[in-house]
């Protein structure tokens, strides 16, 4: 449909003559980008090895090439841990762009490889080995060094995910055992403790401006946890009413950041979470004994949320 | 019969969607981008991605109460008067969304046109087949022929794959239930068949007239060479012969032709690939680079999976090699391919690569220790789920 843009625009004299000769070959096809391929595939290149190189060490403990399969993955390790450290660029508090278009790869195969080193060398010389939790905890703690050093997003989501497997570990591990998965206590409260904790650093990190551009992920990944801790509370059922509060307050900081950032991911998420706990009070209090109304609340739902999305159409333009 | 919207308001529309990606990669300024919009005025409401999204669950979850109040009118007549009410229904959802919703409010694709085009299809082919009594090959026709009036008409991109599938299934079904040498040839027919329909949609995407529906074409070609490509491929055959023909094979044997499906499930991957890359195809490019897994695996798959984590780790490695050094032979250009990312793809967001590693390594560190303690209950779901 674009194809004949660029010529388009020169002739109305949108553009110049130098752009056209910039964007002409990209448009119809004469230049072509493989950067999006060459990425998915040194990703799913990473995926792979280190998913295979941690089932064959652990599957081949005790044997002769075992010692030496390990001191090759270390040497891997090494190798990506002196290419980052020699090509990156010094830490910095701002975005920092990576050297090459495949370093944030290197950093990620370094990383990952030196977690199933450190995983292996804990298991075979028995080290931390009543605290499972504290190896979670030393890994998060490693992502996030890296994360930061080396400006990785990805990385960084590692980080937040091990920091989350750490706590919901140590809050009820012996639940697990007993067979009582259903009970798992207060899970859902750290959940909602965890969620909190984390957005508030990741404002007070973005306010005092470390590392803006991580804050997107931070606070996906705690509004996220809140939530579904508060959902579960919601469903627990006794003490309802201040799970739904709870879920009301997330909705609102969800819609609040929505407008700042200008992000519609989080107007989505305060949408869901939001309906689903009006829908479990309002079947709580009238749906339950009037089934037929069922229907005139969606109608009316739908039209309410329509109307709100289309009224504040203003508040949520197309970001430029 | 033309689209439902206006074309030169679509026209604009993706002028500006173009010169938006071409801002962003700083080949024009701020200054020229605002004058290009304003040369370009499109009247049509169509919001972000999420937005559409969340249009689109509440005009679902509104129409199921709609339905509902449908369903308690009509339940208790018989099946004719459901089945024509139910396309009655789909008919005005249809007309509902063409003259009001897209004439008057002058959505485009906004979550509200696909939740009304998708309900529209659904009650229409439904209440067909209730009238027809659900016999399978005036159904798959007419299914055919209404998800591609949607895609035609609405330029919906869902439709157009579901449609061609539905096709794929109706050449399937019409040649299978004909017995004998008919189901033998079924692949034959399949390949013939499906390209085809790609060298017709690469013809027509090159038409200019054709222009507004090139998305819709890019879904037709794509899944052309699939199909085209599994057909051929050795495992799709076997089994499908196996299961579905009969065909009993003992030790020694080998389905009919097996050499010739050998070959293609080598030869057709390589073809895409080296037509990909001397015609600069995108669309070949990525689809061979798709078949070329799914022949590995195939071929993997009768020798034996003896040593899966072998096998994933050698196929790591290889693909990192490619990988790296593809980057390294791509930075100057050749042949007209480049390794820089010229004008950034519409979804490929730092934030949603984020999200993917998380969902995908997320568990390794804690798996791994997990297959060691044995029972250690949910430590891998709890990580890698980010969300428990």
């Amino acid at each position: 449909m674009i194809r004949n843009t660029p010529r388009d625009l020169l002739e109305k004299g949108l553009i110049s003559e130098a752009q056209f000769n910039q964007i002409e070959p990209i448009v119809s096809g004469k230049l072509v980008s493989v950067f999006y391929e060459l990425r998915t595939m040194l990703y799913l290149g990473v995926v792979l090895f280190t998913g295979g190189i941690g089932i064959l060490i652990y599957e081949n403990i005790g044997d002769l090439g075992h010692l030496i399969s390990i001191l090759l993955l270390s040497v891997i390790t090494l190798v990506c841990f002196w290419y980052v450290f020699t090509k990156g660029f010094p830490f910095s508090i701002e975005k920092v762009k990576p050297p090459t278009p495949y370093f944030d790869y290197i950093v990620l195969l370094g990383s990952l490889l030196f977690i199933s080193v450190q995983g292996y060398l804990q298991f075979q010389y028995g080290l931390l080995e009543d605290n499972l939790g504290w190896s979670t905890l030393i890994s998060a703690a490693f992502f996030f060094y890296i994360a930061y050093r080396f400006n990785n997003l990805g990385i960084l989501s590692l980080a937040i995910t091990a920091l989350a497997s750490f706590w919901s570990i140590s809050v009820s591990p012996q639940k697990w055992y007993s067979d009582n998965f259903l009970e798992t206590a207060h899970l859902h409260i750290t959940a909602i403790f965890f969620g909190s904790i984390l957005g508030a650093l990741a404002m007070v990190l973005n306010w005092k401006s470390i590392k803006k551009h991580f804050t997107f992920t931070y606070i996906n990944f705690s509004i996220l946890i809140f939530f579904v801790g508060a959902t579960a509370g919601l469903f627990e059922g006794n003490l309802y009413l201040i799970y739904l509060l709870l879920i009301y307050a997330g909705c609102f900081f969800a819609i609040y950041y929505a407008k700042r950032e200008r992000s519609f991911l989080f107007l989505l998420y305060a949408f869901v979470f939001g309906y689903v706990g009006t829908t479990y009070l309002m079947v709580d209090l009238i749906l339950d004994k009037v089934p037929e109304l069922i229907f005139y609340y969606a109608i009316l739902s739908c039209g309410g949320f329509v109307y709100f999305i289309l009224s504040y159409k203003k508040f949520f333009t197309r970001k430029a | 019969m033309r689209s439902a919207y206006n074309i030169i308001w679509l026209y604009n529309l993706e002028v500006i969607k173009e010169t938006k990606r071409w801002l962003k990669a700083r080949f024009i300024e701020e200054a020229q981008f605002k004058t290009i919009v304003e040369a370009h005025p499109s009247s049509f409401y169509h919001p972000n991605f999420i937005i559409r999204i969340i249009i689109f669950a509440a005009t679902l979850i509104g129409l199921s109460g709609v339905t509902g109040l449908f369903a308690l009118i009509v339940l208790d007549t018989d099946q004719i008067v459901i089945s024509i009410s139910c396309i009655l229904y789909g008919i005005g959802s249809f007309v509902l969304v063409d003259q009001i919703v897209i004439k008057n409010y002058k959505h485009y694709k906004s979550g509200l046109t696909e939740a009304l085009i998708y309900h529209a299809c659904g009650f229409t082919i439904g209440g067909f087949a209730g009238l027809i009594d659900f016999s399978i090959l005036p159904l798959l026709l007419f299914s055919v022929l209404v998800l591609s009036f949607a895609a035609y008409r609405y330029l919906d991109l869902l439709t157009t794959a579901v449609a061609f599938f539905t096709f794929a299934y109706l050449v399937f079904y019409s040649f299978f239930s004909l017995d004998g040498v008919f189901q033998q040839i079924i692949s034959f027919i399949f390949i013939l068949c499906f390209s085809t329909l790609y060298f017709l949609s690469k013809k027509i995407k090159s038409k200019s007239n054709f222009a507004i529906w090139s998305n819709n074409l890019v879904i037709v070609e794509s899944l052309s060479l699939l199909m085209a490509y599994l057909a051929g491929n050795y495992l799709v055959v076997r089994e499908l012969s196996v299961n579905l023909m009969g065909i009993v094979i003992e030790g020694g044997q080998d389905i009919p032709f097996a050499f010739l499906f050998y070959g293609f499930t080598v030869l057709i991957p390589i073809a895409y690939l080296y037509f990909g890359i001397k015609n600069k195809d995108v669309v070949l490019l990525r689809v061979s680079l798709l078949v070329l897994a799914c022949s590995v695996f195939t071929l993997k798959y009768y020798d034996g999976f003896d040593h899966p984590e072998v096998l994933l780790t050698a196929s790591g490695i290889i693909l990192l090699g490619i990988g790296l050094i593809l980057f390294r032979f791509l930075k100057t250009i050749r042949n007209g391919f480049t390794r820089e990312d010229l004008i950034s793809e519409k979804w490929a967001s730092m934030d949603a690569g984020a999200f993917i590693i998380s969902q995908t390594l997320g568990g390794n560190p804690i798996t791994v220790d997990e297959s060691f303690q044995g029972g250690g209950g949910n430590f891998g779901g709890g990580g890698s789920s980010g969300s428990f």
